[in-house]
């Protein structure tokens, strides 16, 4: 489903990413571990502005979120489906919200328990509520697969597997950049390590443990 | 956001609206060069634009401008029909407008003059020609497209000296109208200052003049100055004869009130020809090409 | 901040620089003329604000009419300039809109107006374009500026499976939306003492009615329209409402509307005719063409650009000595509460003053010569900078209680605050070259005075070309400027001009 072949990324003459092939079939769950700075994020980039290419439609949580600050909850949310709708119905939508649109949104945000913030500007918000923003837009989005950049970083404990949980099942094929070892062993079936933006670790969730892993985060 | 939105759809309609709401009724629209104090020129054109639209059964208008050649283009834009100008300004507007005419001056425009002014501190006093000893001081024109605040003293100037003002003169200025004029120099911002006799003589009656400050020390030989000017295309718009009947309804002003505003005696008839040595005059200098 | 405390005193290339900038005034000072000439200056000085004692209203027509002229004209000036500016930004990525957007920001609103007058007359869209057509260039300018400074990962993030339309309205216009109305409000302030200015050209707002007034000596009217000015200005945040623009741009339209009609004639004309060189439309040889040219160029463009420039040179300097005096006045580094207060007023004045109108008071109580310009422009641009400088001060902690006064200038806050005064001073250096030129219309010899002087003579032709060679001395002073700033790594924010 998703291909790279001896793909190379430099950044202002560094090498970000050196030599990475990867195959990913529909239905796996990735996470991709390592140091900060190891080419995770790089590679879900890469991943993300190859779909055109890969004829695919992906939903994309960018680590940074990447959300309009002055815009409520509902328009970013909304933003996941604008490619879908003609553009009359956004400028109209943009000054008075629609119904079908705000139930779909509600639903989304109940599950994320943010409904509350529905219409509140998004600058307003907390840190851990911004990135369920960003979620739910994700899940707005829906399409082939899903790119998550570090998805749960400033939830909590039960709000991340509540969100790992809700992501995993909504798409069936995902790719998480994670650094919480213990969620990657639990949600997905396939880890692939980064180090130095080579790969490092490619391998399946049953054949590794936690020490492994971790002897990535020590060198 | 939203409210930007529809204001800008709304600002729109009503700028094309307020633009196109001009109204049927063909108004008269005259105009004169701001040759001295703007309420002085509101009191007296007012008054002259109720005369003539009793005389010429036709809603007239002034509508006051800021410079000469303001007056000039307002005049060749056909957003004024009919205007007041000096021998210049009036020779340059005819020359733009086809089939314009001059059609009525006042008795004393046929001899017009410039006086020449200076401060009490020059201690000039009045002479039969232009005192050598101007040479090296500040000097103040009227307004640049002026007759008798810049032409005609100019001209007088660069021949007995044959020289330019600004090679004669230390500064050179130019006030804006005469009224201003007879102030700088009684202030002594300007040594010495060129104007319009009749303003001089008007402001004199008027009390405004302190001669002890300032006085006159040449006067120029005669020259023609101030004229009706009307375009040639009036007649087609307000019918046949129209031109003829302004022309009498300003011959005909006999209301001393009126007179007295501008100031003249009464209004004859002129016609473009009386303006020659006007126009030769500007070509000499090198004010018209 | 790092950059900005690097050793100011000696050796430092910023002071170096600026010890040249003063010594290229200080050589234009002999061969400017800056004496007072008139005789009895203190009698007009003494009348002038013996006005201000009894400002009175009586003499004019109507003021309300005149305060309601220049707020429609600015409003309308402003929210044209604004809409056509946004277009604008959005090209700003093509040269060409950015090579035609300096040109038209290089010639000044009162010039622009003189040319519009000759083209649409009385017609109030004269002011309008006026005002208009110079804000859009700089609203297009500080527009795109503020669009590539911002925020473009929700755009990016959304931008490959959406409409261009869509994305742009969703991902970043809400967030650069309080950025334009920031800068959109601050500009009306300054479209506000443009329209007044336009009245002097003739346009019905206060400067109309000041300029008569002055002209006549009619100090009281004077003072009291500049009274009413000031209040204009100072509450402008009262009556400036998001929730009541909408009402005043559908009024402003009826407001300013008059009888004149626009004709295409007189367009074509002033196009195909009025502004072709005379040898040229008379089918004259080239020789002809060419000894007209030297003699505009060599009698009326050489002189004029000859004294723009020294003007300019000494009223930027002055304006920087001016700024470094002033900007203590409001810091809480120096002066208290009440103190700062008195000093605030001062300055709010003196910004809120147009150098035109500065300039023209001053040149009648103190006749002709360069020193009423260079005056206004010093006290104008100073003020401006001093405030800014002032605002930039409040940061700075004063860490040591036992420095105070001078040595707190001199080893504290210059060091620290030379770096952003250079910069604003640079940057306003374009803007006192464009006033330096319109206040030739004033009568000192600067390019305005020619261009007034060829208008006066119904000789577009020439006014066309001088205006030509005063917008590009302007834009190589700017691209100057940038440079010097570059190299000097001075940054700086838009503002006002």
């Amino acid at each position: 489903m998703i291909q790279l072949n001896s793909a190379s990324v430099t950044y202002k003459g560094k090498t970000a990413l050196s030599d990475i092939t990867l195959h990913i079939k529909k239905g796996q769950k990735l996470a991709l571990v390592g140091r900060s700075g190891s080419g995770k994020s790089t590679l879900l980039k890469l991943l993300y502005e190859n779909q055109n290419k890969l004829n695919k439609n992906a939903a994309l949580i960018p680590q940074e979120y990447a959300l309009v600050q002055n815009l409520s909850v509902f328009h970013n949310v909304y933003m996941g489906q604008l490619g879908r709708r003609s553009t009359w119905y956004n400028l109209l939508n943009l000054i008075k919200p629609f119904h079908e649109p705000v139930t779909q949104v509600s639903d989304i945000l109940e599950n994320l328990q943010i409904k509350d913030k529905l219409f509140e500007p998004v600058h307003q918000l907390s840190g851990g509520q911004q990135q369920r923003t960003a979620i739910a837009r994700a899940q707005m989005h829906d399409g082939d697969f899903l790119l998550a950049d570090e998805p749960v970083s400033s939830l909590d404990e039960t709000q991340s597997q509540l969100v790992m949980q809700l992501l995993c099942e909504q798409f069936e094929t995902v790719i998480f950049s994670l650094h919480d070892i213990d969620l990657a062993l639990k949600f997905c079936d396939r880890i692939i390590g980064l180090d130095h933006g080579q790969l490092v670790i490619d391998t399946s969730t049953d054949r590794l443990n936690r020490s492994d892993l971790l002897k990535l985060y020590e060198k | 956001m939203k409210n930007t939105l529809i204001t800008c759809i709304l600002f729109t309609l009503s700028i094309l609206a307020s633009f196109n709401t001009y109204s049927a009724d063909k108004i008269l629209i005259f105009s004169a060069i701001p040759d001295q104090n703007q309420s002085q020129l509101n009191l007296r054109f007012n008054k002259i634009a109720n005369y003539l639209s009793e005389s010429l059964n036709t809603p007239v208008k002034y509508v006051p401008v800021k410079s000469y050649a303001a007056a000039i283009t307002a005049f060749r834009n056909n957003q004024v029909q009919l205007a007041w100008f000096g021998g210049l300004s009036g020779v340059r507007a005819r020359s733009l407008v086809p089939d314009s005419e001059a059609i009525a001056q006042g008795v004393e425009d046929t001899k017009f003059e410039t006086y020449f002014i200076a401060h009490h501190s020059t201690g000039l006093k009045p002479s039969k020609h232009l005192p050598e000893s101007i040479s090296g001081k500040d000097f103040t024109f009227g307004s640049k497209g002026s007759t008798s605040g810049r032409l005609m003293p100019e001209f007088y100037i660069r021949e007995q000296f044959k020289k330019s003002p600004s090679e004669l003169f230390d500064h050179v200025g130019f006030s804006g109208n005469h009224s201003r004029t007879i102030a700088l120099v009684q202030t002594g911002a300007y040594q010495l200052g060129a104007v319009n006799y009749k303003v001089w003589q008007n402001e004199l009656k008027n009390g405004k003049i302190d001669t002890r400050k300032v006085s006159v020390i040449w006067k120029t030989p005669t020259y023609p100055d101030y004229q009706w000017s009307v375009r040639g295309d009036v007649d087609s718009v307000w019918g046949k004869g129209f031109k003829d009947k302004i022309k009498h309804a300003l011959i005909s002003m006999k209301d001393p009130e009126l007179l007295n505003a501008f100031p003249r005696s009464a209004f004859i008839t002129a016609n473009n020809d009386d303006y020659l040595p006007i126009l030769n005059t500007a070509k000499k200098i090198g004010l018209i090409d | 901040m790092k950059n900005n405390s690097a050793p100011i005193y000696h050796h430092s290339q910023r002071w170096k620089v600026s010890w040249l900038f003063v010594f290229i005034a200080f050589l234009c000072s002999f061969y400017s003329d800056l004496g007072i000439n008139t005789f009895e200056p203190m009698t007009e000085l003494g009348r002038f604000f013996s006005g201000l004692l009894h400002p009175s209203l009586d003499n004019i027509n109507s003021p309300i009419n005149a305060i309601l002229q220049t707020i429609s004209f600015a409003l309308l000036g402003v929210a044209f300039g604004s809409l056509t500016g946004f277009f604008l930004s959005l090209l700003f990525h093509w040269k060409f809109i950015r090579i035609i957007c300096a040109l038209i920001r290089s010639v000044h609103e009162l010039f622009w107006a003189l040319i519009f007058l000759q083209i649409f007359g009385l017609h109030p869209i004269t002011g309008l374009l006026a005002l208009g057509l110079p804000y859009a260039a700089t609203f297009a300018k500080v527009y795109a500026e503020i669009i590539e400074e911002s925020d473009h990962r929700a755009y990016d993030s959304i931008r490959q499976n959406t409409g261009l339309i869509s994305a742009f309205f969703y991902a970043r216009l809400p967030d650069l939306w309080p950025h334009f109305v920031t800068y959109t409000s601050y500009r009306l302030e300054c479209g506000l003492r443009s329209s007044a200015v336009l009245g002097f050209v003739g346009l019905p707002t206060l400067g109309y009615y000041l300029s008569s007034a002055f002209l006549e000596g009619q100090y009281s009217e004077v003072w009291a329209l500049l009274i009413l000015f000031y209040i204009l200005i100072a509450s402008i945040h009262y009556w400036v409402r998001p929730r009541l623009l909408p009402v005043y741009l559908l009024i402003a339209p009826f407001i300013i509307a008059n009888d004149s009609v626009i004709s295409l004639d007189n367009i074509t004309r002033f196009f195909t005719q009025d502004i072709i060189p005379s040898p040229i439309k008379n089918g004259e040889p080239f020789d002809a063409l060419w000894l007209w040219f030297s003699d505009l160029f060599f009698n009326e463009a050489l002189p004029g650009i000859i004294n723009t420039l020294l003007l300019t040179q000494l009223a930027l300097v002055a304006t920087g000595i001016m700024a470094l005096l002033l900007f203590p006045l409001i810091s809480n580094l120096f002066f208290n509460r009440v103190e700062r207060y008195a000093g605030h007023i001062f300055l709010v004045i003196m910004r809120s003053t147009p150098e035109y109108i500065l300039a023209f008071i001053l040149l009648t109580l103190w006749g002709p010569s360069m020193l009423p310009a260079v005056v206004a422009l010093t006290l104008h641009n100073g003020a401006i900078i001093a405030h800014l400088m002032g605002r930039y001060s409040e940061n700075l902690t004063n860490q040591s209680n036992n420095i105070k006064g001078i040595n707190l200038y001199f080893y504290r806050v210059l060091p620290e605050i030379y770096g952003p005064f250079l910069a604003f001073l640079f940057y306003r250096w374009e803007i006192i070259m464009r006033e330096t030129a319109i206040l030739g219309i004033l009568g000192i010899a600067t390019l305005g005075f020619y261009i007034d002087s060829a208008i006066a003579d119904i000789r577009f032709d020439k006014a066309m070309i001088l205006i030509f060679i005063t917008a590009f001395l302007n834009v190589g002073v700017d691209i100057l400027s940038r440079y010097i700033r570059s190299r000097l790594r001075l940054k700086t924010t838009a503002e006002c001009s």
